[in-house]
């Protein structure tokens, strides 16, 4: 394939990218080309050895690399053309795209769409500015989990794991039974980060500590971790003096929060939702660059591997119908604003004119709320939680139901049932 | 044990043992130099908020002090040996913010003193003025005062280069060597450090944190040092363009100082707080941290804590805190002959040019012979930037060595043909290859590159992963291989 | 009379539900799930708590250093610790396709090893 012929580029080969390619291969587009930075198609989903994955998807409980393994052998048939080890410098305004491999050298493309499915990145320590001292034995949990399952470490044998978010709880179980003594879980919520089941399958089940309301305050040892101080946080997550204690350890694991990672849609001039850390997309995953198309966590962090690849697939598909046609009619646009304990929504906008399923997080958790978009639907909810996102299926004829010429939908979580 | 034998040794491989290194490397001198850290600039000069100022800052300019002296003596210095050894340096220019009239009083009179010493190019610029500079500096700000001439530059790469060019006009360097102890026999030293003793003639003690240690065993005391904690962070580079020139205020609090700077990498830098720190502490608190972000924000309103992505403390060694930190040590022992030390606190990188010669001749004063070395080069070139190549370089270093074509750090766009270059120049940690090639400086941190890196430096090296350290010594960052705790075999 | 919760893990939703259970030990009711597979699974995770085992073993003749497996039913979650033991002295060469036996009947469970991944080379 010539680089100058690509009708859709994919950047990215996760769960989303795969997904994306797979379905613009099947909507028609002829030549898809997917870059993938690392030395193999699957992204992340390699270093994730535990099940949970595909339930919905597939109807089965697979883990990260047999979920993998499904779409690279689609890839495959469809002879979908890949580019491995290959790191996407820059991408434009137009759609002109550079990239670089140790066997071409610089590349340039400007495809006819473009899929961004990047995913995310981990906060760092540095972000979180924990005190103390910066020696070796800081590990994000995700960088930790590729050590442990791909590389063939073990980071410590002492370990406390700051956050409990999926990832965090999963490396806490992970690293137990490769024999780790897993001191202690460190929540600054009153409650899990991520899924309840993982509470349970993870921690509960290794009887691991769980701390609540509790962060690290002190990173010590000056060549290595030797101890990291915990204290209990008020209402404002601010660590109450008096309560500090030290935890002896050799390691410290950070699962506190991912971020979409989206350098290149800067670059490109792509407006970014400072809410859902990605794109602003309407209902075909577009985003306001002509062309430039996104899916999966580079657009906001999913729960589960199953939307990621559903949500690309949106992305995939009108990324493929674009390079055959050339260009959407634009409609007008209706923009959703995150009302009362919303946090984010993508899509952000929404011709209207078609069906769309909203991914909706909340900002707090909250018992007994009523969700509502506009005046067009509303559900109850027993509970809300951050840690889930919230799935809405609007249909297009519920979507007429819009009084007069609004251009504005309000998504908000009201009080009582 | 090994024994050697050299005519001057230094004691110390930070900015100033480095230019010390480098300027008698000019001369037919046998000069050995021992760093006691796994790499160069490891001790406060990577602290450094790498501006080269000049000795006018807001706070003092009394030229009568030595240390601003040797500052003053650097001005024209400083850009001409970076270009020499290859190393960035840009001149942004330096704003101090005025907030009211008792502040331009001051400025004032600092300005017709640098004026009267013949330093020009202060301006003041007025309110409107400002804004157009500088539209997202602190709306509080009524004027400010300008210098032009104010640079940035990047200290730890100041320091690898100046040891890069002393190694090759003859210094020989030794990394991961530690001074334990100095005995004095008739007019030589022997030096016991912990790989072998070194007999020298001279000394010069340029250890840093550890110089009145490392005087002390020699009984020459003539100085006390304090340590002093400072706290730098450093932003996304995505508010990389929030400003263009160096910016501070005064501090509203004593011991505190309040600068935002552009670094020549694209983040930007901020600093803050001074204060006596316990010795061999280089952590930071959670107090302090507040402190530094209160004090930016008093800068530029809009920034908060999630803007920072790395953050750690800045330390120094004053002299006469009681007094101020007026005075610098740059001196020949009155007890000691033969024997100079030299710290200089702040602002050591901005003084170090001037300062490496005053050594020499402090040197020559003891005693030392300084004939020219007719093959000295002073210049050094830097190993390729990839990022800052244009394509056609690129695809001519990627010709030669194709690991240039393969992105090890994606944040900083950072090549495994620069992290294998970095290596072959004497990298040997993650944090070495860092300071070299900025590979886990980026926003995620090394999230991304760091196990990359570790892999490198093992196959370069010869080693196997598990030895790679973060900063040498007992840094290792992996500990046990896949199943080792379950009782595996290996 | 007693009442214990324990939360479904059958799928993602992660259901809370609780348990009146009387003196026999006999379950009496269950509330709080929200499917019919979710109401056995919690029965018997009340019974006989069981759980997959998902993990790594070393390789040989590999540029990969590790690959990934899992076993084709849950064992018993107290056998969890051990068979991760069980584990260490496998050792896997390529050629191996997904799906493929890595140890059968580990522990004499009559549960399998079995590859999660294709392991090329």
């Amino acid at each position: 394939m010539k680089f100058s012929e690509v009708d859709v580029a994919v950047i990215g080969s996760g769960p989303a990218g795969m997904a994306a390619a797979i379905k613009a291969k099947e909507e028609g587009a002829e030549h898809v080309l997917i870059l993938e930075r690392q030395e193999q198609l699957g992204g992340l989903l390699h270093q994730c050895v535990h099940n949970g994955f595909g339930l919905l998807y597939f109807g089965q409980d697979l883990t990260g690399p047999e979920y993998a393994c499904r779409f690279v052998e689609k890839v495959r048939d469809l002879g979908i053309e890949v580019l491995l080890e290959t790191m996407v410098t820059q991408i434009s305004g137009d759609r002109k795209l550079t990239a670089i491999n140790s066997h071409e050298g610089p590349i340039h493309l400007q495809p006819k769409s473009i899929v961004l499915a990047m995913g995310c990145r981990e906060r760092s320590r540095g972000q979180l500015s924990i005190p103390g001292t910066r020696p070796a034995g800081i590990f994000t949990a995700g960088t930790a989990q590729r050590l442990v399952n791909v590389e063939g470490f073990i980071p410590g044998k002492k370990v406390v794991i700051l956050g409990s978010g999926d990832i965090g709880m999963i490396m806490a179980r992970r690293l137990s039974l490769e024999g780790v003594e897993v001191k202690g879980v460190i929540e600054i919520l009153p409650y899990v980060g991520g899924l309840i089941r993982n509470e349970a399958q993870c921690l509960h089940d290794f009887d691991i500590p769980l701390l609540l309301e509790h962060t690290v305050t002190q990173i010590h040892g000056e060549q290595r971790v030797e101890a990291v101080t915990i204290a209990k946080v008020d209402k404002n997550k601010r660590p109450v003096d008096g309560t500090e204690q030290n935890i002896e350890c050799d390691t410290l694991l950070l699962s506190v929060g991912l971020i979409p990672e989206n350098e290149l849609s800067r670059l490109a001039g792509v407006d970014l939702d400072p809410l859902a850390g990605g794109p602003v997309v309407d209902e075909r995953r577009e985003t306001n660059i002509p062309g430039i198309f996104a899916g999966g966590n580079v657009v906001h962090v999913h729960d589960f591997v199953d939307n990621v690849s559903w949500e690309a697939e949106i992305a995939g598909t009108w990324a493929a119908r674009l390079s055959q046609k050339g260009d959407f009619e634009k409609k007008e646009k209706i923009t959703l604003k995150p009302g009362r304990n919303i946090r984010s929504i993508v899509p952000q906008t929404i011709s209207g004119q078609n069906d769309v399923t909203f991914y909706i997080r909340v900002k707090e958790m909250e018992e007994k709320v009523r969700l509502k978009v506009g005046d067009i639907y509303h559900r109850a909810f027993r509970v809300v939680k951050p840690s889930e996102m919230i799935k809405v299926d609007l249909l297009q004829k519920e979507l007429n139901l819009l009084k007069g010429n609004s251009s504005e939908l309000v998504v908000e979580c009201e009080k009582g049932e | 044990m090994t024994q050697m034998d050299t005519e001057v040794l230094i004691i110390g491989g930070g900015v100033l043992g480095a230019v010390v290194a480098r300027e008698l490397s000019r001369y037919k001198v046998d000069v050995i130099l021992v760093e006691k850290e796994a790499d160069f600039g490891w001790g406060s000069t990577k602290t450094n908020m790498c501006i080269v100022c000049q000795g006018g800052d807001t706070l003092e300019f009394r030229p009568e002090y030595h240390r601003s002296k040797l500052v003053w003596d650097s001005i024209p210095l400083m850009e001409p040996l970076c270009q020499e050894l290859d190393v960035p340096f840009k001149r942004v220019g330096e704003l101090a913010l005025i907030r009211n009239n008792e502040e331009l009083g001051k400025f004032r009179k600092l300005k017709s003193k640098a004026e009267k010493l013949g330093l020009v190019g202060h301006q003041f610029i007025d309110q409107d003025t400002l804004r157009q500079m500088e539209p997202n500096v602190t709306r509080e700000a009524i004027g400010a005062l300008y210098d032009p001439n104010i640079a940035i530059a990047d200290p730890v790469r100041l320091t690898i280069a100046l040891i890069e060019n002393a190694g090759q006009n003859g210094v020989q360097v030794m990394r991961e060597t530690e001074v334990l102890n100095i005995f004095q026999k008739g007019n030589q030293f022997e030096v016991e450090t912990n790989r072998g003793s070194i007999k020298c003639r001279f000394i010069v003690n340029a250890a840093g944190t550890s110089v009145d240690k490392i005087a002390r065993l020699v009984n020459s005391d003539d100085f006390v040092l304090y340590p002093i904690r400072g706290y730098v962070g450093i932003l996304d580079k995505d508010l990389g363009n929030l400003i263009k020139h160096e910016i501070h205020m005064r501090p509203d609090a004593p011991g505190q100082m309040n600068i935002l700077t552009p670094s020549v990498h694209g983040n930007l830098f901020f600093g803050t707080t001074m204060q006596p720190a316990r010795r061999g502490d280089y952590s930071t608190t959670r107090r302090i941290a507040q402190i530094g972000l209160q004090n930016v924000r008093k800068i530029i309103p809009d920034l908060s804590e999630k803007d920072i992505i790395h953050s750690f403390a800045g330390y120094l060694m004053f002299r006469n805190w009681e007094v101020g930190w007026h005075e610098s040590v740059v001196q020949a022992s009155r007890k000691v002959s033969r024997f100079i030390s030299i710290c200089i606190g702040y602002p050591g990188v901005s003084a170090a040019p001037a300062t490496g010669r005053e050594v020499a001749e402090l040197l020559r004063r003891e005693g030392l012979r300084l004939e020219a070395n007719p093959r000295f080069s002073p210049f050094r070139k830097a190993s390729p930037i990839f990022n800052q190549l244009s394509e056609k370089q690129q695809k001519e270093l990627i010709a030669q060595d194709s690991r240039y074509g393969h992105v090890v750090c994606r944040c900083e766009t950072v090549t495994e043909g620069e992290i294998v270059e970095a290596v072959r120049r004497g990298a040997t940690t993650l944090d070495g290859v860092k300071f070299r090639t900025r590979a886990g400086m980026g926003r995620c941190q090394g999230g991304f590159c760091t196990l990359r890196v570790a892999k490198i430096l093992g196959r370069e090296l010869v080693l196997p992963e598990e030895k790679i350290t973060k900063k040498g010594a007992e840094s290792r960052i992996l500990l046990y291989k896949a199943k080792e705790l379950l009782g595996g075999e290996l | 009379m007693i009442e214990e919760k324990i939360i479904c893990i059958g799928c993602p939703l992660g259901c809370e539900t609780t348990l009146k259970i009387d003196d026999q030990r006999k379950v009496i009711k269950i509330t709080g799930y929200k499917c019919k597979e979710g109401r056995q699974f919690v029965l018997e995770e009340y019974r006989s708590p069981v759980r997959v085992l998902t993990a790594t073993v070393l390789t040989q003749n590999s540029a990969r250093p590790l690959f990934p497996v899992r076993t084709n039913r849950p064992l018993l979650k107290t056998q969890l610790k051990e068979a991760a033991k069980a584990l260490i002295g496998v050792k896997v060469k390529p050629p191996i396709r997904v799906g493929q036996i890595i140890l059968p009947n580990i522990m004499n469970t009559g549960v399998d090893v079995i590859a999660t991944d294709d392991l090329i080379s």
